[in-house]
């Protein structure tokens, strides 16, 4: 008697595997239930009636007819304001992207390189700011852009405003080489610079986590072997580390770069009426112009372009965001 | 004649990390084209003096030469040297081509010519064939080899090799300590190479640097280090032995813990001095009582255990204050003495070496 009871007779067969290939879909299927229900109802389906809206006619009373489909509203898309406000937002959206990856990757790279246990005080530390509400944050950002304020501060005690004084005073013919936002920089509110400061804040974390998380996988004796192989360590960033990170870049780009392009909270808190971006410009169509065929249309657009930053995440190889 | 320079040479070479030192004033030169290891268990820093000249660790004290170089404090892309990584560390993003050449065309190598030096390097390691894989195609043995290659192609004057073979399992093992071998005399590099494995470091080497707790114990030939261990340390970190502690004597003998005194070559060491006799198992005889040889050193015990290696068994004797193994040829038609009775262990007297405790 060795104690051990002999399992029971049950005879295999393709269809007893096959049964249990289908109950094992099956209870998958019921875990994932709740959540699938709850995309599909408020996220598929509003998704597809503002996509149906799209094509419907504004009428005289500010309402939409759901009839006589057309595709006016996406025609208006290559007037010039539309347009111009569509590259503004893209530009400031990849701006804000490329400030996010430069401060961050250097920033990841140090907490991913660390004791775990520094490690994790560092993360939690990038995740803090996610603790107090993105509008208080937001409303921070102008105190301290305000006149009088901390950055003016900042900016007089450095010597930053005489400096941009002395670059907007040079001769024209160097002009060009000067950007236009650098005007802004003394006082950035209700300017672009203020968007993209806001942006950057409110977003970096979202770039570092990615990264982090990329760079952390890597085998940090691929860094040394490349060393090792009379690399410098600049080439060593471009050919190992920077390769071996990519969906950790992409990743942290695509979260960056998505809710910047639909950003609606910062410009209008930090901007000036004059940098009108894709998020309030929508807005004022559905509730200020009463045009929702018009607003659903540059919602299409703005989905549109996220599924195509998506596509070449997946494409890049990359998997979960 | 003048003296032909070290390509290694470390000079009170001493690494702290914080409080601890892992390597604590080593000496040690190792010639051009010697294939030298350094043994010793793990953390007994064999790695980190490894790391030192590879430029992966820079030393807290003392001179690191190679070639007649300081290089105590260049970094790595600075050094006449290459590395095979313990977990070779191959790019997993790049083809086995594009991982060969890749030292050659960071030293701006064009890439027709880099790629015709790998070529020939995956020969060398009999990769050819395995170009265009990526690293994660190969299986561990070709891993080994494509980071053999990739640390050749840039023909080093010192190769080090950090346990190149720890993953490997035994069959695979075996082959590649030959070929390693053969490649070293046919490239005729310094190779340098780091193991925790006795019977790998006594096959491969010709030369075996002991280290222990940071320190170096001892360096010299396979049979030096075998048949002259230093101290107790190396007598039983490299092979089987038996340590009988004891005491030097006046006379040339060494008296037991049971009080026995026994005949064995005291060097210079003076009397009084706590020591541990070394006997192999393989150089101890086992005989009935009363038939052991007259002039020969021997304890007597009583036959404990029996362990089978196939070729050969092991025999424990239990002394009364401690246990002895003896190896014996497993020949045809041998038997052992039944356990549990009365046997003498005796040797030949230069077959027992006495080692400082």
């Amino acid at each position: 008697m060795n104690g051990v009871a002999p399992p029971p007779a049950v005879e295999a067969s393709p269809e007893t595997e096959r049964a249990a290939l289908r109950a094992d879909a099956w209870r998958g299927f019921l875990l994932a239930a709740p959540a699938y229900v709850y995309l599909m109802v408020f996220f598929v389906v509003p998704l597809g009636i503002v996509t149906m809206y799209s094509f419907a006619t504004r009428n005289r009373q500010g309402g939409t007819d759901l009839q006589g489909w057309n595709l006016d509203s996406y025609a208006r898309l290559d007037e010039p304001i539309v347009r111009t406000i569509l590259f503004r937002s893209l530009w400031l959206a990849v701006v804000t992207t490329v400030i996010c990856l430069v401060i961050a990757y250097p920033f990841a790279y140090f907490i991913a390189t660390r004791r775990p246990a520094v490690r994790n005080v560092m993360l939690v530390f990038v995740m803090i700011p996610f603790w107090t509400n993105f509008l208080v944050r937001n409303y921070a950002w102008r105190v301290i852009l305000e006149n009088d304020g901390i950055w003016n501060d900042a900016v007089d005690a450095t010597g930053t405003d005489t400096l941009v004084d002395w670059l907007l005073g040079l001769p024209h013919w160097i002009q060009w080489a000067i950007p236009n936002w650098i005007e802004h920089l003394p006082s950035p509110l209700f300017s672009e610079v203020g968007i993209v400061l806001g942006l950057v804040y409110g977003f970096l974390p979202f770039m570092i986590l990615p990264l982090y998380a990329a760079i952390e996988r890597i085998d940090l004796s691929l860094i040394e072997a490349s060393r090792d192989l009379y690399a410098s360590g600049r080439q060593t960033l471009r050919r190992v580390l920077i390769p071996l990170s990519m969906p950790g870049i992409v990743a942290g780009s695509i979260l960056v770069f998505v809710p910047s392009l639909g950003a609606y909270v910062t410009p209008q808190i930090l901007g000036g009426d004059k940098e009108t971006l894709l998020g309030s410009y929508i807005v004022v169509q559905f509730l200020t112009a009463r045009n929702w065929p018009f607003g659903a249309a540059l919602s299409v657009v703005l989905v549109a372009v996220m599924l195509l930053a998506t596509r070449i995440h997946f494409r890049s190889g990359g998997r979960a965001l | 004649m003048t003296v032909p320079e070290a390509a290694v040479a470390l000079n009170g070479i001493i690494k702290r990390f914080g409080d601890v030192t892992a390597v604590d004033r080593v000496d040690l030169n190792i010639a051009d084209g010697e294939f030298f290891a350094l043994l010793g268990p793990s953390g007994c820093g064999k790695t980190t003096t490894l790391r030192m000249i590879a430029g992966l660790e820079f030393p807290t004290e003392g001179s690191l030469r190679i070639f007649g170089d300081e290089v105590g404090t260049l970094p790595p892309d600075k050094r006449p040297v290459n590395t095979v990584f313990q977990s070779y560390a191959l790019f997993p993003h790049m083809t086995v081509i594009q991982n060969v050449a890749f030292g050659l065309r960071m030293q701006k190598v064009a890439k027709a010519e880099a790629n015709e030096r790998a070529l020939e390097a995956i020969r060398l390691v009999k990769m050819d064939g395995k170009e265009a894989r990526r690293p994660h195609q190969l299986s561990g043995g070709q891993q080994q080899r494509v980071a053999l290659a990739r640390a050749l192609v840039n023909s080093p004057k010192v190769l080090l090799l950090d346990e190149p073979l720890g993953a490997l399992d035994l069959k695979l093992r075996q082959e590649m300590q030959r070929e390693l071998k053969t490649l070293q005399r046919e490239v005729g590099i310094t190779f340098v190479f780091v193991t925790h494995d006795q019977e790998e470091a006594l096959t491969m080497s010709d030369r075996i640097g002991v280290m222990n707790d940071g320190e170096l114990l001892q360096v010299g030939t396979p049979e030096e280090i075998y048949e002259r261990p230093a101290n107790r340390f190396v007598a039983d970190f490299i092979g089987q032995t038996n340590l009988l502690d004891g005491t030097v004597e006046s006379d040339g003998t060494v008296c037991l813990r049971n009080g026995a005194r026994v005949p064995v070559n005291t060097q210079s060491l003076a009397a009084g001095t706590p020591v541990a006799v070394s006997l192999r198992p393989e150089r101890a005889q086992l005989h009935q009582p009363g038939q052991q040889p007259a002039d020969l050193p021997h304890v007597t015990g009583r036959l404990e255990q029996h362990t089978y290696l196939g070729n050969a068994l092991v025999l424990t004797v239990a002394l009364d204050w401690m246990t002895l193994d003896v190896r014996v040829e497993n020949l045809s038609g041998y038997s052992a003495p039944a356990l549990g009775t009365e046997v003498v262990v005796s040797w030949d007297r230069d077959a027992a070496v006495v080692v400082r405790a």
